[in-house]
């Protein structure tokens, strides 16, 4: 399946994939004092990227895009975590943030930062990959796809089963169901 | 303002427990939907009435601030929720297509030539 | 001063880097089997300096009380975490042993880890809502683990387990909303010192019946239980000996230190309720126990049982009864898991785990053996075993209390755990026909026994140094029961950091 076929919404959800995700990085960087934030931003880039696979497709988007979407929700986790365990260093308490005002930058200006935006990639980064995996994995099914594509199935598929019971389990004959098809 | 609320609460959670109790999964994963919801009104209803009170991240100094926290924590609950809801879709999901049918009573049926 | 954060923070890095490093290989098992020993060493020392009469306060972000989040290690927490890393330790070792690379699902060490984080943070906590996100997270983890490697008969056995805890995470919500209502702060130190004088208001029963609820879900209590017997039993064998160990007990930790330190001590209705619904526990799941017929069945009902002794302990609600119930908690934790793991280790040698097809066990392998009668008879409490101390205290806070039909109870359900224990030792370690296989050829079970050699020593060493940890619980209790010292230490660390809010 090759994603709707309405050549306005194609043509639409290329313009519209750029507007969302420049909406979702206005939403990650003003958030912490204004709404906003990581999650909000994430969800909006999950859903630009979801407007994208039904406009082109699962398959062509997992080819234009090569991403393993639990590899970036780890990374964000791993950044969220990273920025909250680095105070410790310096016998500060976990999760404390800081925050600094910069002058005279060349082109910006003024600029306030603080490690707190860190965190919040991190966060955007975990909602985008989760959101991804978990649309894509029940679009994927629904297509009759394999949920995980080759890259993923060395990762995190199950291994080979080791029958421990020598003689069919009693309980196999439960369910005489056929075998049953690759959901993640 | 708080009757209303305490009675949305009490229909929503009357309405969840009757839907989780049923047997199709569509209408339990409805059930367990509203259920979230009903739960995060309660924590929305304890910061307070909010009339005449001003949003907690408007900067207008003029008018008293709503309680922040439970927003805060509800902020938490949907994602939490959020989470967990879609992990309910794919278990019932992956239940369908294992056992074929969407009925909750056929899960737990004993064959006769077992039991 | 960050040192309650360690043992949460160690799993988490070591769920992302197993999660990066992919496949499982030699490197990876060695990495989460070194990080297992790091916090169990951590929790050991934590337990060696709250035994001094420190009690570790932490302030996230150095926020103000009202706002920020507090965790609280005191000897109780400091206790819990020591045995949940040593529980999760043994069964990564299992894991280890029973199978080799290649059969190794490449997420269960991250969502393992993951769990412990979450196990871990409920202990640490010293905030309501912050125990409901320690609760989701240990659950979360949960329901991966026990839909990760199930098949399509296990998985629908997945999905009670799921319902229940979803519904009990509502209530849970919605009873962290009331408190938030009641006294305008989640923190258990302000909530203690709030609660104190209105013990007799109706809206605080209604709170603390509802916690009873919530908790009861997790521990397992009596109508609240039967989610528990069916689902665990189809988790791979080391997951189960985790699950089997820690998940509940999280629910009769929480249960003891909301009673013990945060609500006031004079809710004697919602006491004897736990100490009826403890002693119902015991009687019926017991008697489920001695229905089933497969090893891991029997074991999941009796986590039940067991658990109605520690909540019948909690509702007694003397001092010696709460010490009654650390004891119990430290002694069931170990023994629980390590049955778990001999059960495994008997259904790998058999080559399945009913009843009826085992067999032969004791004549070709009599240590393991000696290890199941070992902790099958410290579980039905005969002295001086490790069990016979938490019951005998048990017991002596019911006569005490003159509560005898619970005690009565209790001793009858003690009784016909050794029934059914008696049953498995029977069917599969005494007896058995000459046709049923005994397989000994490769090396795993050994490695596998090994492994429960050590919890066994571990749980023999409770037993028989009962003088040291009967002392150990005491204090435990008492510092529990001191809701005073409990919150000045968690109050008290606030005028140094509010010094330095974020603008």
């Amino acid at each position: 399946m090759s994603g709707l076929r309405s050549y306005i919404f194609k043509a639409a959800v290329r313009l519209l994939f750029f507007l969302v995700n420049v909406f979702a990085l206005y939403l990650l960087l003003r958030g912490h004092n204004l709404p906003g934030g990581g999650f909000i931003a994430g969800l909006a880039s999950a859903i630009a990227l979801v407007l994208l696979s039904l406009a082109i497709g699962l398959e062509e988007l997992h080819r234009v895009m090569r991403f393993d979407p639990m590899r970036m929700a780890a990374a964000g986790l791993a950044m969220a975590a990273v920025t909250g365990a680095a105070p410790l260093l310096f016998g500060r308490p976990f999760l404390e943030h800081f925050d600094a005002h910069l002058t005279g930058l060349p082109l910006l200006g003024e600029l306030h930062v603080g490690t707190a935006l860190a965190f919040d990639i991190g966060v955007f980064l975990v909602v985008v990959g989760i959101a991804c995996k978990i649309m894509f994995a029940l679009g994927k099914s629904t297509q009759r796809l394999r949920a995980l594509v080759a890259e993923e199935e060395r990762r995190y598929s199950a291994p080979v089963e080791q029958p421990i019971e020598e003689e069919p389990p009693i309980r196999a004959a439960t369910n005489p169901s056929t075998p049953s098809p690759h959901v993640s | 303002m708080s009757l209303e609320t305490a009675v949305l609460v009490g229909v929503m959670f009357s309405v969840a427990t009757y839907l989780v109790l049923q047997r199709s999964f569509v209408r339990i994963l409805f059930g367990f939907l509203i259920l979230t919801n009903a739960a995060n009104l309660v924590l929305l209803a304890m910061s307070g009435r909010p009339d005449g009170k001003r949003g907690p991240v408007v900067l207008d100094p003029s008018a008293p601030m709503v309680d922040p926290l439970p927003q805060a924590l509800i902020l938490t609950a949907i994602v939490i929720g959020f989470g967990v809801a879609a992990y309910l879709v794919f278990l019932l999901y992956r239940l369908f297509l294992d056992q074929k049918t969407t009925n909750a009573a056929d899960l737990y049926e004993e064959p006769e030539s077992n039991s | 001063m960050n040192w309650p954060v360690a043992p949460i923070l160690l799993p988490l890095f070591t769920a992302l880097a197993a999660l990066f490093w992919g496949r499982p290989g030699v490197g990876r098992r060695s990495l989460v089997a070194g990080s297992a020993a790091a916090q169990l060493a951590v929790s050991l020392g934590l337990v060696c300096a709250t035994l001094e009469g420190r009690i570790f306060v932490l302030g996230l972000g150095a926020w103000p009380a009202r706002f920020g989040i507090v965790l609280v290690v005191d000897l109780l927490s400091a206790l819990m975490l020591a045995l949940s890393t040593l529980v999760a330790l043994a069964s990564v070792l299992y894991a280890y042993a029973e199978s080799p690379t290649r059969a190794e699902h490449p997420l269960r060490a991250p969502l393992t880890q993951f769990l412990v984080m979450g196990i871990n943070l409920t202990f640490c906590t010293g905030d309501l809502f912050n125990l409901f996100v320690a609760f989701e997270i240990m659950l979360i983890a949960s329901y991966a683990l026990l839909t990760l490697e199930a098949d399509d008969w296990d998985i629908k056995h997945a999905f009670p387990y799921v319902g229940i805890n979803l519904f009990g995470s509502a209530l849970f919500l919605s009873a962290c909303g009331l408190t938030y209502a009641l006294f305008g702060t989640l923190n258990f130190a302000q909530i203690a010192l709030r609660a104190a004088p209105c013990a007799d208001d109706p809206r605080l029963w209604v709170l603390a019946l509802l916690l009873i609820v919530v908790f009861g879900i997790k521990a397992g209590l009596f109508p609240l239980y039967y989610w528990l017997p069916n689902s665990y039993p189809t988790l791979p064998i080391p997951t189960s000996a985790l699950f089997a160990g820690m998940l509940t007990k999280v629910g009769v930790y929480v249960l003891l230190r909301i009673f013990g330190t945060v609500l006031p001590h004079e809710l004697a209705f919602a006491h004897t309720l736990l100490a009826v619904m403890g002693g119902a526990t015991m009687l019926l799941a017991v008697m489920g126990a001695i229905a089933r017929n497969f090893i891991r069945g029997i074991l999941s009902f009796h986590i039940l049982s067991q658990i109605g002794f520690m909540v019948l302990a909690i509702g007694l609600f003397t001092p010696l009864s709460v010490a009654a119930c650390i004891l119990y908690i430290i002694h069931h934790i170990v023994v629980k898991s390590s049955l778990f793991l001999i059960g495994g280790v008997a259904m790998r040698l058999n080559g399945t785990d009913d009843l009826e097809r085992m067999g032969n066990l004791w004549k070709r392998t009599p240590w393991l053996g000696a290890l199941f009668l070992c902790q099958a008879l410290s579980l039905a409490g005969l002295p001086p075993l490790s069990g016979f101390w938490g019951k005998y205290l048990i017991v002596v806070a019911g006569l005490e209390q003159a509560q005898y039909a619970l005690v009565a109870v209790s001793i009858l359900a003690s009784i016909l755990t050794l029934f059914s224990m008696v049953k498995i030792w029977n069917g599969a370690f005494w007896t058995g026909s000459d046709r049923v296989p005994v397989r000994t050829s490769d090396w795993r079970w050994r490695a596998m026994t090994a492994v429960v050699a050590g919890l066994t020593c571990v749980s023999l060493a409770i037993g028989l140094g009962a003088e040291g940890v009967v002392q150990i619980a005491i204090e435990a209790a008492e510092r529990l029961l001191d809701q005073h010292a409990y919150a000045d230490a968690a109050l008290g660390f606030l005028g140094k950091t509010a010094a330095n809010p974020i603008p």
